[in-house]
């Protein structure tokens, strides 16, 4: 056991820090608006850019596809150093760590050649095409169809709660090509430019942070074959690798420490951190942003070992929500209706923390996977 | 960055498991609990085993000695592992023979094997003390929670050099959190264990979602403070790692004792029933160094540098 990057991991975080102090110096603490907000996805377009010249955008690619070929834990150090400054690749990240990965797994050199460039480069927005109105957590339930018309695709139905869809190029889509028989066994995944005829993008008015939700219409969505990714009808396993990505690959426990201590700054001025039941809901919330922290890393150790994902992944999502409930929580009890105000230190992490058991993979759904995979309970 | 135990690691716990196995569990800690004594065969096993100079041995370290505590309070040994193991080697100090009673003020409440203890080690505001104790100082309480307790009269301690309370109550913090994990594991499993066996209502108690839930949330919990322990212990015990460390597992300690007496039903608060083995002993854990508001604003004064309140 132990408990140190490497020498040139650690060597990387300096390196890391000391280019986001300079690039991000302009007064860059966006943590008073919520993540997916404009602020966020404006400023990305540029910032990737930058990162890209210097290979940290997707550092831990394969070289042939414009990575670094670097390991998991410099992948990982890349994306937490960007969290704890409030996420400066906008949606980005999701390309970097699971669309342009599964592109990598399942596609074809097609598929790699055409896709893949672009978001090495920093040029691309993608969106996350699942959730259906009648299917959310029991995903599986999901009734968009594709159907094949000689070498193409026409896709119909609906998708709802797509973060970005009003600003991305393209969606990765989860779409029935079997029966509804069939359950898991009759899904697949396309790689959608959503610019395709047929494709209407509509804004839904939320209020968790800035983000913004957004339904999907597709009507006789033509596409053409080479839009699917993978093997017909085997898009869950495509999904269950992907979720496992996104399940801990966004370390939002970074974000609430970002927080928190910008809460500490606020509590300090107003003469409320020596209270000592300000400090005792300090000290707990800090605890489980550390706690979340360290059950994360023990996944990217596996990672790192290129060890099949486990289900201590499940963990490490629910204490993350932990996490960033308690930061939310903290906010409002500690800062009193200050804390109403827009953009004051907690506004935005109250509202996000309300989505954060819902997004990737509900809080019970983990709960449920640790019952069944960890502690082995029987089944309901 | 590695989880996984290293080979020295595994074949140290190995070793310390196969002597627990003869000098610990359920059995021999009731038995213990009878006469309400500390177990001296135990710790001189330990003690020739070399396992109370892990601390500062070359190949193995604080963590390794952390490793130690959680198993041997995992498995019930009656000695005192944290001064034992962690607390003395950090001060430099010699362990002696029996137990030794870690005080954060001077004239503490009851303390564990009180009227046994040869040695107590107290928190001052720099230093921290050491003073001998004598049986004839000590007046035992009686008490359910499992250990022999007593209240102590420390004679005039002789302070340690400048900077030791600060030493001593990271490592204790640090001790505290391995003794409760090693406890809370065990009395974890049981709990699990009951709620696959139970049956109510033709089914498992363990397939009801209501209680799967709580085992999980509670799992979570537990494995945080796993790592947060070990994590702080293979720094060194930094002020801000141990305070962290100790929050979370006093939390845990709370939630825990809660939901494995409820899920184990009336059987489960029967002397019979192994639970209370560790539920009543994690009580003494979770009163020390003021419990866990203590330890949540010694996270705040570390992290965010502000004077205590
Ligand atoms: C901020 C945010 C961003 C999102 N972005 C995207 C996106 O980009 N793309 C996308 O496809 N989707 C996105 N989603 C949607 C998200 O994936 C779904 O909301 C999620 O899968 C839950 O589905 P649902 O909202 O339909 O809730 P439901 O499935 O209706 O569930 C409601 C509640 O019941 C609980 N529940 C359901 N089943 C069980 C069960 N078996 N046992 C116990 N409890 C259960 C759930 O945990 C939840 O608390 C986003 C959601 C949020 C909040």
């Amino acid at each position: 056991m132990e408990f140190a990057l490497s020498e040139a991991d650690t060597a990387f975080r300096s390196d890391l820090v000391g280019f986001l102090d300079r690039e991000l110096a302009d007064g860059w603490n966006r943590s008073e608006h919520g993540l997916g907000s404009a602020v966020y996805t404006d400023f990305s377009r540029d910032f990737v850019h930058t990162l890209a010249a210097k290979g940290w955008l997707t550092p831990h690619w394969p070289p042939e596809y414009g990575g670094g070929g670097q390991g998991a834990w410099q992948h990982f150090v890349l994306g937490e150093e960007m969290w704890k400054r409030g996420e400066p690749r906008g949606p980005q990240y999701m390309n970097v760590n699971w669309v342009g990965p599964s592109v990598i797994k399942y596609g074809t050199e097609e598929q790699k050649k055409e896709l893949l460039p672009p978001i090495t480069r920093g040029e691309v927005f993608w969106c996350q095409g699942f959730s259906e109105p009648e299917a959310g957590t029991d995903l599986a339930a999901l009734r968009t169809r594709a159907d094949r018309d000689g070498e193409d695709y026409v896709l119909n139905g609906q998708k709802i709660w797509t973060s970005y869809a009003n600003e991305a190029d393209y969606c990765f889509l989860l779409a029935r090509t079997g029966s509804v028989s069939d359950g898991r066994n009759g899904i697949s995944v396309f790689l959608l430019p959503l610019r395709t005829p047929g494709v209407e993008v509509r804004r839904i008015d939320g209020f968790v942070g800035e983000h913004s939700f957004n339904e999907l219409f597709l009507t006789d969505v033509r596409v053409p074959g080479n839009c699917l990714l993978g093997e017909e009808n085997k898009g869950w396993d495509i999904v269950r690798r992907t979720l496992a990505y996104e399940r801990v690959g966004a370390p939002r426990y970074a974000r609430a420490a970002l927080v928190l201590d910008g809460l500490a700054d606020w509590c300090r001025a107003a003469g409320l951190l020596t209270d000592p039941g300000v400090q005792e809901q300090f000290g707990n919330a800090r605890a489980l942003c550390e706690a979340a922290r360290v059950l994360v890393y023990r996944v990217i150790d596996e990672r790192a070992k290129a060890k099949e994902p486990s289900p201590m992944a499940y963990q490490a999502r629910a204490a993350m929500v932990q996490a960033e409930r308690a930061v939310g929580d903290l906010a409002l009890d500690v800062m009193g209706s200050e804390a109403l105000a827009e953009q004051s230190p907690g506004d935005a992490q109250f509202r996000n923390s309300l989505g954060a058991g819902i997004a990737a993979g509900s809080y019970e759904v983990q709960l449920n996977l640790i019952s069944r995979l960890i502690l082995k309970l029987p089944k309901e | 960055m590695d989880f996984e135990r290293s080979d020295t690691q595994r074949a140290l716990l190995d070793a310390l498991g196969t002597l627990l196995n003869r000098h610990a569990g359920p059995q021999r800690c009731r038995e213990l609990t009878e006469r309400g004594a500390y177990d001296h065969e135990l710790e001189t096993e330990l003690r020739a085993a070399g396992f109370l100079d892990v601390f500062g041995e070359a190949g193995a370290g604080p963590l390794e000695a952390t490793l130690a505590v959680e198993q041997i309070s995992a498995e019930l040994g009656a000695i005192t592992p944290v001064p034992h193991l962690l607390v003395l080697p950090a001060l430099g100090l010699p362990a002696p023979e029996g137990p030794v009673v870690l005080a954060d003020r001077e004239g503490p409440g009851p303390v564990r094997y009180g009227s046994e203890a040869r040695q107590i080690l107290v928190v001052g505001a720099d230093r921290c003390g050491v003073a001998e104790l004598s049986p004839d100082d000590a007046e035992p309480v009686p008490s359910a929670y499992g250990y022999p307790l007593a209240r102590v009269v420390a004679r005039r301690p002789d302070d340690l050099a400048p900077g030791t309370s600060q030493t001593m109550m990271n490592w204790w913090r640090v001790g505290a959190c391995a003794e409760a994990l090693g406890m809370m594991q065990s009395a974890f499993d049981l709990t699990v264990q009951y709620a696959k066996d139970r049956t109510v209502f033709g089914r498992a108690l363990g397939s009801f979602q209501a209680l799967q839930h709580r085992l999980s949330e509670v799992s979570v919990l537990l494995e945080g403070v796993r790592w947060l322990t070990y994590e702080a212990a293979f720094r060194g015990a930094t002020a801000e790692s141990s305070a962290v460390a100790a929050s979370h597992t006093m939390a845990t300690l709370h939630r825990l004792t809660r939901e494995t007496h409820q899920i184990t039903g009336a059987v489960g608060l029967t002397r019979e029933h192994d639970l209370h083995l560790w539920t009543l002993r994690l009580q003494a854990i979770r009163a020390e160094l003021g419990g866990l508001r203590a330890h949540q604003r010694a996270v705040v004064t570390s992290r965010w540098e502000v004077t205590a309140a």
